[in-house]
């Protein structure tokens, strides 16, 4: 069943690349190779070989709906939706083993962020658990300055499954135990964090 | 010597056993560190970054801008932070337009960074050769029951164009101290596979199936304890060691001690001062 299902989707990607290549390729398309290309991470997409050692290299790979080399295809043939809506962007553990083997030097890690930063504000994202927890990781810094991990956690309560949920309190306990949970917040002078946010949250 | 210090969030709360062992080990090797004043957040490899990448930049050049007036190298234990801001450092050195707009937003505060800080790991600085030669005249206890697997994790070593400690694919610095303090290392294959600490609050299934891996490699490989540089990997590895266990079905029971840990017990330096109580997976039995 599941063999069957990637094939299909094998397929219709094959009719999408069929479809560019004999000159379909509308213009948005090709925009948003243009607008990859202009972020970090994005320059060298173009000079992909398609060789497959990122993919090969992938820890998390067998998680992905894409390996790493597929997306670098689909962006060079322009897939903007299926790209920033894929799983793959969220499961990159941004480990830099793809980036480091890349023969083409190709920063796949770097370019991941940058898609998540895209979907994110074009309203794409496939995997909200990740997305809301850059959200809630921002607003605490936002707040204090530093990472106060029992306001992480607290907020991290909705998005997670049961589960998860169950182990990550059973961490947080192991963690007090140890003396590891700093209760307090950190103290330092924040009056700077709104001027500086408002500075640099011009994109 | 003395170093700017940047402890990085983790070791004033998840990580106190490593801020504990080194500061204990640094007043023994004369290496003196001063704490940066108001330091805050690195701006995260990718929580932050993802979400407002120049904001996280210029999170990471407010510390390097404070350095830099105290003109000394910074040193950091996080592997995370020293991506970071050496990360910071080599994008405002290309992109002439990011730094102004950074250095803009630094001018509210008071502070213009020209991005002259140069950004050491802590192993860097302990296993430089004056460092690793002082260890070797002070070392107190032969720590022959050790056989460690050194950990080395992603940004110790990776990007190389950006963290350079040591070869990105076949690192053997740890292992050079290993052998120094008289324990025996361990080679195996999880050296330097990712933990996943990236995905560790938001996809847990695959971040224990990413620790399991590592803690099965080195102890099927012989190891009776894990030497490791990084808190996130320790986070994962050691604290998350129990779900692990229970997740898989598996007995593991592999002690995971920060290498500055393993320093301090071959000083002699007493148990409690290197944080070792905290440790969730209790290295007593070695």
């Amino acid at each position: 069943m599941r063999a069957r299902k990637l094939s299909n989707e094998k397929e219709q990607l094959v009719t999408e690349a069929k479809a560019i290549q004999i000159g379909v390729p509308k213009e948005s398309m090709r925009d948003f190779i243009k607008e990859v290309m202009k972020m970090p991470g994005g320059e060298k997409i173009l000079e992909c070989i398609q060789c497959g050692s990122c993919a090969g290299g992938c820890p998390t790979i067998f998680a992905m709906d894409y390996s790493p080399m597929q997306i670098i295809k689909m962006i060079n043939l322009g897939m903007k939706e299926k790209v920033l809506s894929s799983s793959t962007i969220w499961v990159c553990s941004l480990c830099y083993t793809c980036a480091t083997r890349c023969p083409r030097n190709v920063d796949f890690p770097t370019l991941m962020m940058s898609l998540r930063n895209k979907a994110i504000r074009e309203n794409l994202v496939n995997n909200c658990a990740k997305s809301n927890f850059h959200r809630y990781f921002f607003e605490v810094i936002n707040k204090y300055g530093r990472m106060h991990v029992p306001e992480l956690f607290v907020k991290l309560l909705d998005i997670t499954n049961f589960n998860s949920l169950l182990r990550n309190v059973r961490l947080g306990l192991r963690l007090f135990k140890t003396g590891k949970l700093q209760l307090r917040a950190p103290k330092i002078e924040t009056s700077w964090v709104s001027s500086m946010l408002e500075k640099t949250d011009q994109e | 010597m003395k170093y700017a210090f940047y402890p990085g969030c983790s070791n004033h709360s998840m990580a106190k056993d490593y801020d504990d062992s080194t500061k204990a080990i640094c007043k023994v090797l004369d290496v003196e560190l001063f704490e940066i004043p108001d330091w805050n957040c690195c701006g995260s490899i990718d929580a932050v970054y993802s979400f407002k990448p120049l904001y996280s930049i210029a999170l990471a050049a407010r510390n390097l801008a404070i350095t830099e007036k105290m003109q000394m190298d910074l040193v950091t234990p996080c592997s995370a932070c020293y991506f970071t801001l050496n990360r910071t450092n080599k994008i405002l050195r290309e992109d002439a337009g990011t730094k102004s707009k950074v250095n803009e937003a630094l001018a509210n505060l008071g502070f213009n960074y020209n991005v002259s800080v140069r950004v050491w790991h802590l192993a860097d600085i302990i296993l430089s050769d004056i460092v690793l030669q002082k260890i070797k005249e002070k070392v107190k206890n032969q720590l022959t029951k050790f056989k460690i697997a050194s950990y080395y994790g992603c940004y110790l070593v990776r990007p190389p164009e950006i963290c350079n400690f040591d070869d990105p694919e076949h690192p053997t610095h740890l292992d050079e101290l290993v052998e120094t303090l008289g324990a025996s290392k361990i080679d195996y294959y999880g050296k330097t596979r990712c933990c996943g600490a990236s995905l560790g609050m938001t996809n847990e299934e695959l971040a224990l199936k990413m620790s399991k891996d590592i803690l099965l490699s080195a102890k099927n490989s012989g190891a009776n304890c894990l030497a490791t540089a990084c808190h996130l990997c320790h986070l994962n590895l050691d604290a998350r060691q129990k779900d692990i266990e229970s997740r898989f079905n598996i007995k593991i029971n592999l002690p995971v001690l920060y290498f500055t840990q393993i320093i301090g017990l071959a000083l002699g330096i007493e148990l409690k001062q290197l944080g070792l109580q905290r440790n969730w997976v209790s290295p007593k039995e070695i």
